[in-house]
């Protein structure tokens, strides 16, 4: 009920915040406009040569600084800059020809450089706007006599008021590369022919909505995308419910008064925990394969042996790759589960008693509400892990094409239909447009999930 | 009286039953738990070392073949030389992915500036794509640094990539209170001094849960050492492990329990703080 209104009233607010853009803008612009209006000669000087202005104002130190940067990037946009920025629209005209020894354009690393090269133009013109309101600030300084404010004290600000600031430039900087430019390539390949036949040295074009029109259009993507999609889904769901209720449970088990040396029945799930994924499923695979040991007792038995993981074992299969997961996946909810729960406050239980309610009803009204309130970013992100869990079935079925999928098992996730498709197969911009419609999905239903739960709402509350 | 007692024993022998119950229920999980990795173990004192020569999950003879030919017959599987690798490329990314995670959290949690609830809204977003498409992408960027092959290339994959899973350190900055701060700085002590002796020794738990997620994430990852590292003397040991057959199993047992033995010792030794460290970055009241 809450949360349909909240919809609602999302959608509404929708008309009059577009109407109340220019006014925002201009707010947000407020600052400039004042500075070009107000600014002095030496403001512009600034502006025209970054760095000048404050060397006017006899502030050695920073301007030499923002004048060397301002000579590095210049440096960089002559020798490589205005090149990577061009080929990343027409992503190269120069075919590669063996024969007349011509090295040809490679388009995708243009694609990747053009890319990088826009990350470094926002950051100079963020440090460029930097430079312009420090050299205002100057100014001002200077206007209402007072000493404008020395470069060692600007430094040891550094570390105090924007401490921040010093903090987060090398993760921020490290993220933008190796996080979002790969992300942002993805997303850009989507909207281009990459793939098939044509990978470097070929030339690689935009081509616009094309792959999306194709996805929908041509039978081969279509029925596998709607297979994988439904069984995806059900994966996520089941996984999830299974490690998050089973890790409660043992959690539960473990806390129980009557056990005796917890420290001893917790060491095999934690065993279980720590030891690396890929050798956990690697062994699982052998133990479930033609020759494993699970088959070695069939066939002792007098039976043949069983296929659990080959080409016709849906259901089986299916069932194995969740047991498996389970195992991997139910420590880590158990640790965490019983960190919360001995945070829970004990009067409730022993109210509960008094009033005469059964363990279970006990369960139900108080700890089950518990410990779903404090686990629900836990859950969305565990919800997505396993949505995108790439592992389980890589190991387990990897490498097999079953009939009526196109390059894909029927065990196989979306994440490893895309793995198929682009890594195994080439096909790159099909692949990467499927991942952005998977992403818009599942980033819908987790985002609403998250802004709507307590835990984003009352951040401030321990403030 | 006698109904009394019928009640009282009634009772008892229901007690009885519970514990019973409850520790049938944890005999069979710990069997559970505890079987594959027994399996393996066994394994790999298996003196033939194919998993075809076994008697179900026993070996039928049994020696140390496995860990000497593990150490000593390194000219197609170099074992000593790949546990040395791996363990350089973790603990460095550990140590610069640590730094990184637990600034970023800090500062998401204590300061707010412009920015702040654009970026944290992009890191949720963007934690949702699925990683390996981004593989290409660094894999071509990794040529065009003259990185490919180097592990350096991957220690700085591993500790940029590393901040974007800050949210559990940021819920646990959020539940140290604020007072905290004020009282240190109206003392005089700058932001830089506050987080370096107030915040970080109450932050135990939560550093030594990043340090280890930090720790296990190059330890066991195979996805970007398969893509980036050719020659096999450079391979970590989860690709070299992964190029062993079924033939070999028993040394691809031995193998793992040697690359399982260091995290399953740290966890034994640092689950209390895992424990606490993980319970306070979920819980948010």
């Amino acid at each position: 009920m809450k949360t349909a209104q909240k919809i609602k009233s999302f959608f509404k607010d929708i008309p009059s915040k577009i109407k109340s853009i220019p006014k925002r803008l201009s707010v947000r612009f407020a600052g400039a406009k004042e500075i070009i209006t107000q600014g002095n000669g030496k403001v512009a000087a600034s502006m025209l040569v970054m760095g000048l202005g404050q060397l006017l104002y006899a502030q050695w130190a920073k301007g030499f600084m923002f004048f060397i940067i301002q000579i590095a990037f210049i440096v960089y946009f002559v020798l490589t800059g205005a090149t990577d920025l061009f080929g990343f629209f027409t992503l190269g005209s120069r075919e590669s020809n063996a024969w007349y020894g011509v090295d040809g354009d490679n388009s995708v690393v243009m694609l990747i450089m053009g890319i990088l090269s826009i990350l470094i133009i926002i950051l100079y013109v963020a440090i460029y706007i930097a430079n312009v309101k420090d050299a205002y600030r100057t100014q001002c300084a200077a206007d209402t006599l007072k000493q404008p404010t020395k470069f060692k004290k600007e430094l040891g600000s550094l570390l105090d008021k924007s401490f921040h600031k010093t903090a987060l430039a090398l993760p921020v900087v490290g993220v933008c590369v190796f996080s979002i430019l790969p992300i942002v390539f993805m997303i850009l390949i989507a909207f281009t022919n990459y793939g098939g036949d044509i990978v470097p040295p070929a030339l690689v074009d935009w081509v616009g909505f094309e792959n999306f029109g194709k996805i929908l259009s041509l039978g081969q993507f279509a029925p596998t995308f709607f297979k994988i999609f439904g069984w995806n889904m059900l994966w996520a769901v089941l996984a999830t419910a299974i490690n998050y209720f089973a890790g409660l449970g043992l959690a539960l088990l473990l806390n129980k008064k009557c056990v005796k040396g917890k420290v001893f029945w917790r060491a095999f799930p934690i065993l279980a925990y720590a030891i690396p994924g890929f050798i956990t499923l690697l062994g699982f695979k052998f133990m479930f394969s033609y020759g494993g040991p699970i088959n070695y007792y069939i066939q002792q038995g007098g039976g043949e042996a069983v296929g659990f993981l080959g080409l016709d074992a849906k259901w089986t299969a299916r069932f194995i790759g969740l047991a498996v997961n389970a195992w991997i996946s139910i420590p880590s909810t158990m640790l965490l589960a019983t960190g919360i729960l001995s945070n829970i406050n004990t009067d409730l239980y022993e109210a509960a008693r008094v009033d005469g309610a059964s363990a279970w009803r006990q369960f139900i009204k108080i700890t089950l509400p518990y410990v779903l309130f404090a686990t629900t970013p836990v859950l969305i992100s565990q919800f997505i892990g396993n949505f995108n869990n790439f592992g389980i079935f890589y190991f387990l079925r990897g490498g097999l094409y079953v009939d009526g999928y196109f390059l894909a098992s029927d065990t196989d996730l979306l994440i490893n239909w895309l793995y198929n498709m682009s890594i195994d197969n080439n096909y790159y911009s099909i692949g990467a447009a499927i991942s952005l419609v998977i992403f818009v999905i599942t980033s819908i239903i987790s985002l609403t999930v998250y802004v709507l739960s307590p835990s984003y709402k009352q951040e401030e509350t321990f403030r | 009286m006698n109904k009394t007692k019928a009640k009282v024993a009634k009772a008892k022998t229901k007690k009885i039953l519970n514990v019973l119950i409850t520790y049938c229920i944890l005999i069979v999980v710990a069997f559970i738990f505890f079987f594959p990795c027994l399996w393996l173990i066994l394994a790999s004192f298996s003196k033939s070392g194919s998993i075809y020569s076994f008697d179900g999950f026993f070996p039928t003879e049994y020696g140390f073949d496995a860990f000497k030919s593990l150490f000593t017959d390194t000219v197609m599987y170099n074992y000593p030389k790949w546990f040395l690798n791996t363990l350089f490329i973790a603990v460095m990314s550990c140590i610069l992915g640590t730094i990184f995670t637990i600034l970023t959290a800090y500062c998401m949690s204590r300061f707010r500036f412009k920015s702040r609830k654009a970026m944290m809204k992009t890191t949720l977003i963007l934690g949702m794509f699925p990683s390996f498409m981004g593989t290409i992408a660094v894999y071509l960027m990794m040529t065009q640094f003259n990185l490919i092959n180097q592990h350096w290339g991957l220690i700085l994959i591993y500790s940029a990539q590393a901040p974007m899973g800050y949210m559990v350190q940021k819920g646990f900055f959020d539940t140290i209170p604020y007072s905290i701060d004020e009282a240190a700085r109206i003392d005089g002590a700058s932001n830089f001094t506050v987080f370096v002796k107030f915040i970080l020794p109450m932050s135990k738990p939560i550093l030594v849960y990043t340090a280890l997620t930090a720790f296990t994430w190059p330890w066991s990852d195979f996805i970007l050492p398969k893509m980036l590292l050719v020659d096999k003397d450079l391979y970590t040991v989860a690709v070299g492990l992964m190029s062993l057959g079924e033939t070999e199993f028993a040394r691809f047992a031995a193998g793992s329990i040697f690359i399982a033995i260091p995290i399953i010792i740290l966890y034994f030794c640092l689950v209390k703080y895992m424990i606490n460290g993980m319970a306070a970055g979920a819980v948010k009241e």
